[in-house]
Protein backbone atom coordinates (compact mmCIF):
# COMPACT_ATOMS: atom_id res chain seq x y z
CA UNK A 1 0.00 0.00 0.00
CA UNK A 2 1.54 3.50 -1.09
CA UNK A 3 1.51 6.05 1.42
CA UNK A 4 -1.49 8.93 0.71
CA UNK A 5 1.46 11.44 1.10
CA UNK A 6 3.53 9.91 -1.98
CA UNK A 7 0.81 9.36 -3.72
CA UNK A 8 -0.39 13.05 -3.60
CA UNK A 9 3.89 14.08 -4.09
CA UNK A 10 3.17 11.87 -7.89
CA UNK A 11 -0.22 13.34 -8.84
CA UNK A 12 1.30 17.41 -8.20
CA UNK A 13 4.58 16.13 -10.54
CA UNK A 14 2.44 14.18 -12.73
CA UNK A 15 0.21 16.78 -13.63
CA UNK A 16 2.73 19.56 -13.55
CA UNK A 17 4.68 17.33 -15.88
CA UNK A 18 1.73 16.97 -18.09
CA UNK A 19 0.45 20.87 -18.12
CA UNK A 20 3.87 21.57 -18.96
CA UNK A 21 4.20 19.27 -21.85
CA UNK A 22 0.98 21.13 -23.16
CA UNK A 23 2.21 24.59 -22.73
CA UNK A 24 5.22 23.77 -24.21
CA UNK A 25 3.95 22.21 -27.97
CA UNK A 26 5.92 23.46 -31.12
CA UNK A 27 4.61 26.59 -32.58
CA UNK A 28 3.32 24.37 -35.62
CA UNK A 29 1.40 22.82 -33.62
CA UNK A 30 -0.07 25.55 -32.00
CA UNK A 31 -0.92 27.33 -35.32
CA UNK A 32 -2.42 23.57 -36.54
CA UNK A 33 -5.00 23.54 -32.92
CA UNK A 34 -5.60 27.63 -34.07
CA UNK A 35 -6.16 26.78 -37.75
CA UNK A 36 -8.85 23.54 -36.14
CA UNK A 37 -10.24 26.14 -33.97
CA UNK A 38 -11.37 28.80 -36.50
CA UNK A 39 -11.96 25.59 -39.10
CA UNK A 40 -14.64 24.77 -36.27
CA UNK A 41 -15.81 28.04 -35.12
CA UNK A 42 -17.02 28.26 -39.16
CA UNK A 43 -19.06 25.17 -39.28
CA UNK A 44 -21.06 26.15 -36.28
CA UNK A 45 -24.83 27.44 -37.57
CA UNK A 46 -24.71 31.23 -38.31
CA UNK A 47 -27.26 33.04 -36.72
CA UNK A 48 -29.09 34.46 -39.85
CA UNK A 49 -29.70 30.43 -40.17
CA UNK A 50 -30.93 30.03 -36.64
CA UNK A 51 -32.80 33.15 -36.25
CA UNK A 52 -34.98 31.68 -39.34
CA UNK A 53 -35.34 28.56 -37.73
CA UNK A 54 -36.13 30.36 -34.62
CA UNK A 55 -38.77 32.34 -35.94
CA UNK A 56 -40.28 29.90 -38.82
CA UNK A 57 -42.45 28.16 -36.48
CA UNK A 58 -44.04 31.66 -35.11
CA UNK A 59 -44.48 32.92 -37.98
CA UNK A 60 -46.30 30.07 -39.67
CA UNK A 61 -48.42 29.91 -36.70
CA UNK A 62 -49.27 33.75 -37.04
CA UNK A 63 -50.02 33.17 -41.22
CA UNK A 64 -52.23 30.02 -39.93
CA UNK A 65 -54.04 32.23 -37.28
CA UNK A 66 -54.41 34.75 -39.76
CA UNK A 67 -55.80 32.91 -42.30
CA UNK A 68 -58.41 31.11 -39.97
CA UNK A 69 -59.35 34.82 -38.59
CA UNK A 70 -60.06 35.95 -42.44
CA UNK A 71 -62.17 32.93 -42.92
CA UNK A 72 -64.73 32.98 -39.85
CA UNK A 73 -64.14 36.87 -38.26
CA UNK A 74 -63.43 39.27 -41.14
CA UNK A 75 -65.75 37.89 -44.19
CA UNK A 76 -69.07 38.17 -43.68
CA UNK A 77 -70.85 34.91 -44.08
CA UNK A 78 -73.32 35.60 -46.91
CA UNK A 79 -70.49 36.14 -48.94
CA UNK A 80 -68.55 32.53 -47.62
CA UNK A 81 -68.40 31.01 -51.37
CA UNK A 82 -68.48 27.49 -48.61
CA UNK A 83 -71.69 28.10 -47.74
CA UNK A 84 -74.17 25.09 -48.74
CA UNK A 85 -77.14 27.68 -50.81
CA UNK A 86 -79.99 24.64 -50.08
CA UNK A 87 -79.27 25.01 -46.38
CA UNK A 88 -82.40 26.55 -44.83
CA UNK A 89 -84.95 25.72 -48.09
CA UNK A 90 -88.00 24.93 -47.56
CA UNK A 91 -90.11 21.79 -49.18
CA UNK A 92 -91.92 23.93 -51.26
CA UNK A 93 -88.43 25.55 -52.98
CA UNK A 94 -87.61 21.87 -53.99
CA UNK A 95 -91.53 21.16 -55.11
CA UNK A 96 -90.72 24.47 -57.54
CA UNK A 97 -87.31 23.25 -58.66
CA UNK A 98 -88.74 19.71 -59.62
CA UNK A 99 -92.14 21.11 -61.24
CA UNK A 100 -91.77 20.77 -65.14
CA UNK A 101 -94.79 23.18 -65.80
CA UNK A 102 -93.14 25.70 -63.83
CA UNK A 103 -92.08 29.30 -65.08
CA UNK A 104 -88.87 28.34 -66.94
CA UNK A 105 -86.04 30.63 -66.00
CA UNK A 106 -83.73 30.50 -69.15
CA UNK A 107 -82.07 32.69 -71.42
CA UNK A 108 -84.14 35.40 -73.53
CA UNK A 109 -84.89 33.91 -76.61
CA UNK A 110 -87.13 31.11 -75.22
CA UNK A 111 -89.30 33.28 -73.03
CA UNK A 112 -92.52 33.62 -74.84
CA UNK A 113 -93.33 37.48 -73.88
CA UNK A 114 -96.61 37.25 -75.97
CA UNK A 115 -97.91 34.48 -73.41
CA UNK A 116 -97.12 36.94 -70.26
CA UNK A 117 -98.65 39.38 -71.69
CA UNK A 118 -101.82 38.05 -72.50
CA UNK A 119 -101.91 36.31 -69.32
CA UNK A 120 -101.26 39.73 -67.39
CA UNK A 121 -104.75 41.72 -69.96
CA UNK A 122 -106.42 37.81 -68.72
CA UNK A 123 -105.74 39.08 -65.03
CA UNK A 124 -107.13 42.64 -65.54
CA UNK A 125 -110.43 41.70 -67.57
CA UNK A 126 -108.95 44.15 -70.19
CA UNK A 127 -108.80 42.56 -73.60
CA UNK A 128 -105.53 43.00 -75.16
CA UNK A 129 -105.35 44.50 -78.50
CA UNK A 130 -105.36 42.35 -81.57
CA UNK A 131 -102.01 42.06 -83.27
CA UNK A 132 -103.08 43.66 -86.74
CA UNK A 133 -106.33 45.18 -85.63
CA UNK B 1 -61.54 42.04 -34.65
CA UNK B 2 -60.31 44.51 -32.10
CA UNK B 3 -57.96 41.78 -30.58
CA UNK B 4 -56.76 40.61 -33.73
CA UNK B 5 -55.60 44.28 -35.69
CA UNK B 6 -53.89 44.50 -31.51
CA UNK B 7 -52.12 41.59 -32.31
CA UNK B 8 -50.55 42.45 -35.36
CA UNK B 9 -49.45 45.52 -33.70
CA UNK B 10 -47.90 43.94 -30.96
CA UNK B 11 -46.55 40.61 -32.94
CA UNK B 12 -44.32 43.69 -35.28
CA UNK B 13 -43.30 45.50 -31.85
CA UNK B 14 -42.08 42.28 -30.72
CA UNK B 15 -40.11 40.82 -33.57
CA UNK B 16 -37.27 43.00 -34.04
CA UNK B 17 -36.63 43.05 -30.35
CA UNK B 18 -36.52 39.59 -30.36
CA UNK B 19 -34.34 39.16 -33.32
CA UNK B 20 -32.35 41.51 -31.80
CA UNK B 21 -31.56 39.90 -28.64
CA UNK B 22 -31.27 36.56 -30.93
CA UNK B 23 -28.58 37.89 -32.55
CA UNK B 24 -26.67 39.10 -29.46
CA UNK B 25 -26.77 36.16 -27.70
CA UNK B 26 -25.62 33.94 -30.95
CA UNK B 27 -22.81 36.23 -31.15
CA UNK B 28 -21.90 35.86 -27.37
CA UNK B 29 -22.63 32.04 -27.79
CA UNK B 30 -19.60 32.32 -30.22
CA UNK B 31 -17.23 33.94 -28.07
CA UNK B 32 -17.62 31.67 -25.77
CA UNK B 33 -17.45 28.84 -27.51
CA UNK B 34 -13.93 29.74 -29.05
CA UNK B 35 -13.10 30.82 -25.62
CA UNK B 36 -13.53 27.53 -24.08
CA UNK B 37 -12.23 25.78 -27.41
CA UNK B 38 -8.89 27.80 -26.85
CA UNK B 39 -8.88 26.48 -23.37
CA UNK B 40 -8.77 22.71 -23.92
CA UNK B 41 -7.01 22.33 -27.32
CA UNK B 42 -3.52 22.00 -25.90
CA UNK B 43 -4.76 19.61 -23.32
CA UNK B 44 -7.29 17.41 -25.63
CA UNK B 45 -4.32 17.57 -27.93
CA UNK B 46 -1.89 16.00 -25.54
CA UNK B 47 -4.32 13.49 -24.21
CA UNK B 48 -4.75 12.65 -28.22
CA UNK B 49 -1.54 12.53 -28.53
CA UNK B 50 -0.58 10.06 -25.37
CA UNK B 51 -3.21 8.06 -26.71
CA UNK B 52 -2.55 7.36 -30.38
CA UNK B 53 0.96 8.04 -30.36
CA UNK B 54 0.72 10.33 -33.39
CA UNK B 55 0.66 13.59 -34.03
CA UNK B 56 -1.51 14.27 -37.00
CA UNK B 57 -3.77 11.37 -35.94
CA UNK B 58 -3.98 13.11 -32.64
CA UNK B 59 -4.49 16.66 -34.61
CA UNK B 60 -7.16 15.12 -36.58
CA UNK B 61 -9.66 13.66 -33.48
CA UNK B 62 -9.07 17.25 -31.85
CA UNK B 63 -10.39 18.70 -34.46
CA UNK B 64 -13.50 16.50 -35.48
CA UNK B 65 -13.95 16.96 -31.42
CA UNK B 66 -14.53 20.47 -32.18
CA UNK B 67 -16.40 20.51 -34.87
CA UNK B 68 -18.74 18.20 -33.39
CA UNK B 69 -19.11 20.13 -30.45
CA UNK B 70 -19.41 23.76 -32.19
CA UNK B 71 -21.99 21.55 -35.01
CA UNK B 72 -24.03 19.68 -32.72
CA UNK B 73 -23.66 21.21 -29.24
CA UNK B 74 -22.69 24.68 -29.45
CA UNK B 75 -26.51 25.77 -28.17
CA UNK B 76 -25.88 23.04 -24.74
CA UNK B 77 -25.40 25.47 -21.82
CA UNK B 78 -21.52 26.42 -21.48
CA UNK B 79 -21.20 24.48 -18.42
CA UNK B 80 -22.14 21.06 -20.72
CA UNK B 81 -18.91 21.69 -23.17
CA UNK B 82 -16.45 20.52 -20.69
CA UNK B 83 -17.76 16.97 -20.42
CA UNK B 84 -19.34 16.99 -23.54
CA UNK B 85 -16.13 17.76 -25.84
CA UNK B 86 -14.00 15.40 -23.53
CA UNK B 87 -15.99 12.47 -24.00
CA UNK B 88 -16.54 13.33 -28.31
CA UNK B 89 -12.72 13.39 -27.57
CA UNK B 90 -12.14 10.21 -26.45
CA UNK B 91 -14.76 8.36 -28.87
CA UNK B 92 -12.76 9.87 -31.62
CA UNK B 93 -9.38 8.33 -30.11
CA UNK B 94 -11.32 5.07 -30.02
CA UNK B 95 -12.73 5.31 -33.45
CA UNK B 96 -9.20 6.46 -34.65
CA UNK B 97 -7.84 3.35 -32.78
CA UNK B 98 -9.99 0.64 -34.49
CA UNK B 99 -9.36 2.04 -37.52
CA UNK B 100 -5.75 1.70 -37.37
CA UNK B 101 -6.27 -1.90 -36.44
CA UNK B 102 -8.12 -2.53 -39.74
CA UNK B 103 -5.62 -0.78 -41.62
CA UNK B 104 -2.72 -3.01 -40.11
CA UNK B 105 -4.68 -6.21 -40.78
CA UNK B 106 -5.08 -4.76 -44.65
CA UNK B 107 -1.69 -3.82 -44.56
CA UNK B 108 -0.48 -6.97 -43.56
CA UNK B 109 -1.62 -8.75 -46.78
CA UNK B 110 0.38 -5.77 -48.83
CA UNK B 111 3.89 -5.73 -47.68
CA UNK B 112 4.50 -3.71 -50.41
CA UNK B 113 2.15 -1.18 -50.03
CA UNK B 114 3.65 -0.82 -46.45
CA UNK B 115 6.52 1.41 -47.78
CA UNK B 116 4.78 3.39 -49.49
CA UNK B 117 2.59 4.46 -46.52
CA UNK B 118 5.89 5.24 -44.78
CA UNK B 119 6.20 8.80 -44.36
CA UNK B 120 9.70 10.64 -44.05
CA UNK B 121 9.52 13.48 -40.94
CA UNK B 122 7.81 16.79 -41.58
CA UNK B 123 11.01 19.26 -41.90
CA UNK B 124 8.69 22.12 -40.50
CA UNK B 125 8.05 19.54 -37.57
CA UNK B 126 11.52 18.98 -36.83
CA UNK B 127 12.79 22.26 -36.65
CA UNK B 128 13.89 23.47 -33.11
CA UNK B 129 11.44 25.65 -30.81
CA UNK B 130 12.64 28.45 -29.78
CA UNK B 131 12.52 27.28 -26.25
CA UNK B 132 14.94 27.30 -23.66
CA UNK B 133 17.05 23.87 -23.45
CA UNK B 134 19.21 23.81 -20.29
CA UNK B 135 19.81 20.72 -18.32
CA UNK B 136 16.69 20.77 -16.22
CA UNK B 137 14.97 20.64 -19.36
CA UNK B 138 16.61 17.51 -20.52
CA UNK B 139 15.78 16.26 -17.36
CA UNK B 140 12.29 17.42 -17.12
CA UNK B 141 11.95 16.38 -20.86
CA UNK B 142 13.04 12.68 -20.19
CA UNK B 143 10.93 12.60 -16.85
CA UNK B 144 7.85 13.28 -19.46
CA UNK B 145 9.06 10.63 -21.87
CA UNK B 146 8.31 7.93 -19.28
CA UNK B 147 5.34 8.75 -17.71
CA UNK B 148 4.17 8.86 -21.20
CA UNK B 149 5.24 5.95 -22.01
CA UNK B 150 3.54 4.77 -18.51
CA UNK B 151 0.50 5.98 -19.95
CA UNK B 152 0.52 4.45 -22.88
CA UNK B 153 0.64 0.62 -21.60
CA UNK B 154 -2.31 1.72 -19.23
CA UNK B 155 -5.85 0.38 -20.00
CA UNK B 156 -8.02 2.70 -21.58
CA UNK B 157 -10.14 3.69 -19.10
CA UNK B 158 -7.47 4.21 -16.20
CA UNK B 159 -5.47 6.29 -18.51
CA UNK B 160 -8.58 8.84 -19.93
CA UNK B 161 -9.70 9.12 -15.68
CA UNK B 162 -5.94 9.75 -14.95
CA UNK B 163 -5.37 12.00 -17.93
CA UNK B 164 -9.08 14.14 -17.41
CA UNK B 165 -8.61 14.37 -13.89
CA UNK B 166 -4.66 15.85 -14.19
CA UNK B 167 -4.57 17.54 -17.15
CA UNK B 168 -7.83 19.18 -17.34
CA UNK B 169 -8.26 19.07 -13.85
CA UNK B 170 -11.80 17.66 -13.60
CA UNK B 171 -13.29 16.51 -10.51
CA UNK B 172 -14.56 13.60 -9.99
CA UNK B 173 -18.51 14.15 -11.14
CA UNK B 174 -17.07 15.87 -14.58
CA UNK B 175 -15.07 12.92 -15.42
CA UNK B 176 -17.81 10.58 -15.10
CA UNK B 177 -19.73 13.06 -17.05
CA UNK B 178 -16.96 12.71 -19.32
CA UNK B 179 -16.53 9.15 -19.32
CA UNK B 180 -20.11 7.94 -19.41
CA UNK B 181 -19.67 6.17 -16.08
CA UNK B 182 -19.86 6.50 -12.61
CA UNK B 183 -18.10 8.62 -10.06
CA UNK B 184 -17.20 5.03 -7.98
CA UNK B 185 -15.94 3.49 -11.49
CA UNK B 186 -13.65 6.40 -11.75
CA UNK B 187 -12.59 6.38 -8.47
CA UNK B 188 -12.09 2.68 -9.19
CA UNK B 189 -10.41 3.41 -12.67
CA UNK B 190 -7.98 6.54 -11.50
CA UNK B 191 -6.95 4.46 -8.19
CA UNK B 192 -5.55 1.43 -10.34
CA UNK B 193 -4.16 3.97 -12.83
CA UNK B 194 -1.97 5.82 -10.09
CA UNK B 195 -1.12 2.15 -8.49
CA UNK B 196 -0.28 1.40 -11.47
CA UNK B 197 1.72 4.28 -12.92
CA UNK B 198 3.23 4.37 -9.51
CA UNK B 199 4.76 0.79 -9.59
CA UNK B 200 6.22 1.31 -12.98
CA UNK B 201 7.77 4.94 -12.34
CA UNK B 202 8.97 4.27 -8.95
CA UNK B 203 10.43 7.23 -7.04
CA UNK B 204 9.49 9.42 -9.95
CA UNK B 205 8.09 11.87 -8.30
CA UNK B 206 11.33 12.79 -5.76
Amino acid sequence: MNNPTDDQAFERRARQLLLDSAEALPAVTRSRLTRARYAALSSRPSWSRRLSRHWMPAGAGALAAAVVAVMFVVMPHGENPAVNPLVGATPEDFEMLADSEAVQLGPDDEVDYDFYEWAASEATGASAPSIGS
Amino acid sequence: MLAFANLGTQTSDLLPAGKTQLRESVQDGARALETFLAEVERKAFRIAQIALRHESDALDVVQDAMMQLAHRYASRPAEEWRPLFYRILENRIRDMQRRRIVRQRVMSFMPWRADEEEEGPDPIDQAADSGPTPAAQIESDQMMRSLEQALQQLPARQREAFLLRNIEGMDVAETAAAMKCSQGSVKTHYFRALQALRAKLGDFAT
